[in-house]
């Protein structure tokens, strides 16, 4: 009992699907001993009411993310050269020629099923 | 329907089912805040409302077949009437949900892992069931009971192979739960009348399949297995019951009790 | 802006600087984000306390899951319950994620409960004789929490809004629970109708107080204004106090019932409500731990965690390295 204050489980990260086609989303994270443990709890803890198709648990220290300052820099980058709204100036263009500009949709085959 | 005695015996198998659940869900229910740890007091909680749940099912199908309304049936009948098993009624440790609970988790996993195989194998029988609508109610209780399994099962595996003392509360609660684990095997006297009527399978053939899966479980986890589970306390499926059960009754049925014909 | 490029080579003032423009342009603190030390405590002394409540809160409910008078109300309370506990789940995560660099974890705050450290809510501190006060309960008591814990939707801290989002949507299904047993009892018999009125009458002075006192004057502290200045809460108690009697009022009238408050009205001219106040001292007593049921509340708490030690234990031993 003594020493359980520094053990009480380790943090699980909780993923979920709503539904065969959706990706997984974080949902929330819980105490658990282990993975197995993690799994259970997680599922009547965080899906009692919501549908859900798939559920993974991770352990919260097996993730490595951004540190504060490496989140700041995310914020400073602009690549317009990789965005469509850096090519906004084609639509202009292509009228000089007489065509109209090709949407996603033309681009796409003409299948633009955009999900 | 078919002859009076096999309708007399679809309406105990039925009583049985519904008792049994009823009577756990409640028993799991007094844990509400009193459980190990946060997420289990959260993920228990679900199990005994679906349990609560099936009961209702049944309950319902005992209404249709023009026992009563289903919360007379739940509420208003003397513990004689009552089918369940012993165990399921035992009280949950001293005190009670309200004061001084010293409950035995111990007891609580070992009574729940041993009563959702048995349920596992039960539904599996019982959606053959040449009831129809009994048949169809196993089968949507069978994918909720699928996960209680899966949580009672890593429950007690993880406590008895995990410190001394886990190991040694989980004996005594596999000890205590053994002496009274025959009662809920059993399908009681209308039981020959029950399987010839094809509502369920052979008590003998349910049995052997518990203690064929218990045996698997208890070898890969280093317990000795000692054989059949007795029925020392008296058979609930003949109505025979403990003060655990009047006590239980009392508090299901204290609000209701006091005026059925309104609505609550 | 430039020096932001490294974060970690700002002063301690402009790390300051730099949090107080992200919360002024309404971006979401996380976790692992440099905060300052006040703003932190804030937190865990709020969600800490939130958290508590829920867990605490599941315990005056409880005694009626079983005695709910229809296996449809045994389920619906059984659920509304446990939602509470799930409550407490996701708010002593959000707590717990912001104690850790402190070297505290759920140990500490179950044992700050015990110790008296840490405080809950003053309505679970009180007793819930009848079916009428789960009623009561369920309605009033989680109207109440909803509009309290809904202006903090938008909280600055990320983690305690998200948590709030997922509570705040169980929390319509509480409310409904709740008047439909307040609206069967409404319309039953005599008996139920006393029933609902004398839970009425038990639980009004402890919905007054649920929010707090109106200003810094009267607790001595001023949490709430730091609060407000860092963007966790918006609104001050005694706003809170009247949209809640906005909301509710007219409701409670409308069933015939009455408030036992014979001074209470609305004021057109300040379109405030006025209403009489209560003893604040007795809910400092309450909130203390001198509540009628405070000490066998928290036994109930004290007891089960003694018992389950050895389950922990257990748990422990089988942890993940």
């Amino acid at each position: 009992m003594s020493e359980a204050k520094n053990e009480f489980y380790n943090v699980y990260e909780v993923f979920s699907k709503k539904t065969d086609k959706s990706p997984f989303q974080h949902q929330f994270s819980l105490l658990a001993p282990n993975a197995d443990m993690a799994l259970i709890m997680a599922k009547e803890n965080f899906f009692r009411r919501e549908q859900v198709a798939d559920i993974w648990v991770v352990k919260r220290e097996n993730i490595r993310g951004l540190s504060q300052s490496e989140r700041e820099m995310l914020k400073r980058l602009d690549k317009d050269y990789r965005e469509t709204k850096g090519y906004g100036y084609l639509k202009k263009k292509w009228r000089e020629y007489n065509q109209e500009q090709f949407t996603e949709q033309h681009i796409l085959g003409g299948k633009g099923d955009a999900q | 329907m078919t002859t009076p005695s096999e309708k007399g015996a679809l309406i105990e198998l039925l009583y049985q089912l519904a008792d049994d659940d009823f009577i756990l869900a409640y028993r799991g229910s007094e844990w509400l805040g009193l459980a190990p740890h946060i997420e289990e007091d959260v993920a228990f909680s679900s199990i005994n409302q679906d349990m609560m749940g099936h009961a209702n099912l049944y309950y319902r199908l005992l209404e249709q077949l023009g026992e009563g309304k289903a919360d007379e049936i739940a509420h208003l009948r003397a513990p004689s009437k009552f089918r369940n098993a012993v165990l399921l009624e035992e009280v949950n440790g001293p005190g009670t949900y309200l004061e001084k609970p010293d409950y035995d988790w111990a007891f609580a996993v070992v009574r729940n892992y041993f009563y959702s195989v048995h349920k596992q194998i039960r539904l599996d029988s019982l959606r053959h069931s040449d009831f129809e609508p009994l048949a169809e109610a196993a089968r949507k209780i069978m994918t909720e009971q699928y996960y209680h399994l899966m949580h009672w099962e890593l429950w007690f595996k993880q406590l008895v192979t995990s410190t001394d003392e886990a190991k040694s509360r989980m004996n005594a609660a596999i000890e205590k739960v053994w002496r009274d684990f025959g009662g809920v095997l059993t399908l009681g006297p209308a039981y020959a009348e029950m399987v010839k009527a094809n509502f369920i399978d052979d008590e003998n053939v349910l049995k052997q399949r518990w203690m064929k899966r218990i045996e698997a479980v208890f070898n890969e986890t280093g317990l000795p297995f000692s054989g059949e589970p007795r029925m020392e306390r008296g058979n609930g499926r003949k109505g025979e019951h403990t003060p655990d059960l009047t006590q239980a009754l009392a508090t299901l049925s204290e609000v209701y009790a006091t005026n059925p014909q309104t609505g609550w | 802006m430039a020096a932001m490029l490294d974060y970690d080579r700002l002063t301690e003032d402009e790390k300051l600087e730099h949090f107080m423009e992200r919360i002024n342009r309404g971006e979401k603190i996380e976790a692992d984000d440099w905060m300052p030390d006040d703003y932190r405590i804030s937190l865990i002394r709020l969600i800490s306390m939130h958290g508590i409540s829920e867990i605490m809160g599941a315990l005056p409910e409880k005694e009626w899951v079983p005695k709910a008078p229809s296996l449809h109300r045994k389920l619906a309370i059984m659920a509304k319950v446990q939602d509470e506990m799930g409550h407490g789940q996701l708010l002593l995560r959000v707590a717990e994620d912001l104690m850790a660099p402190l070297g505290k974890n759920r140990e500490d705050i179950m044992q700050d409960l015990f110790s008296g450290k840490l405080k809950f809510h003053n309505v679970f501190h009180m007793s819930a004789p009848t079916w009428g006060d789960a009623g009561m309960i369920a309605w009033l008591v989680d109207g109440a929490a909803i509009i309290s814990q809904s202006m903090m939707l938008d909280s600055s801290y990320g983690p305690y809004a998200r948590a709030l989002k997922r509570i705040c949507a169980e929390e319509v299904f509480h409310a409904q629970h709740g008047e439909s047993i307040i609206l069967a009892m409404a319309e039953g018999t005599p008996e139920q109708r006393d029933m609902l009125q004398d839970s009425l009458n038990r639980w009004w002075t402890s919905l007054i107080m649920f929010f707090g006192p109106k200003s810094a004057k009267e607790t001595g502290n001023s949490n709430a204004d730091k609060n407000i200045m860092y963007k966790i809460r918006a609104k001050t108690n005694e706003e809170l106090r009247q949209e809640f009697f906005t909301k509710y009022i007219p409701r409670i009238w409308s069933l015939g019932l009455t408030i036992p408050d014979e001074t209470i009205r609305f004021d057109e001219q300040t379109q405030m409500w006025i209403y009489k106040d209560v003893d604040w001292n007795e809910f400092k007593q309450i909130v203390t731990g001198n509540g009628p049921e405070s000490h066998n509340r928290l036994d109930l708490r004290r007891r089960s965690y003694d018992n389950n030690a050895w389950v922990r234990d257990a748990l422990a031993a089988k942890r993940a390295i």
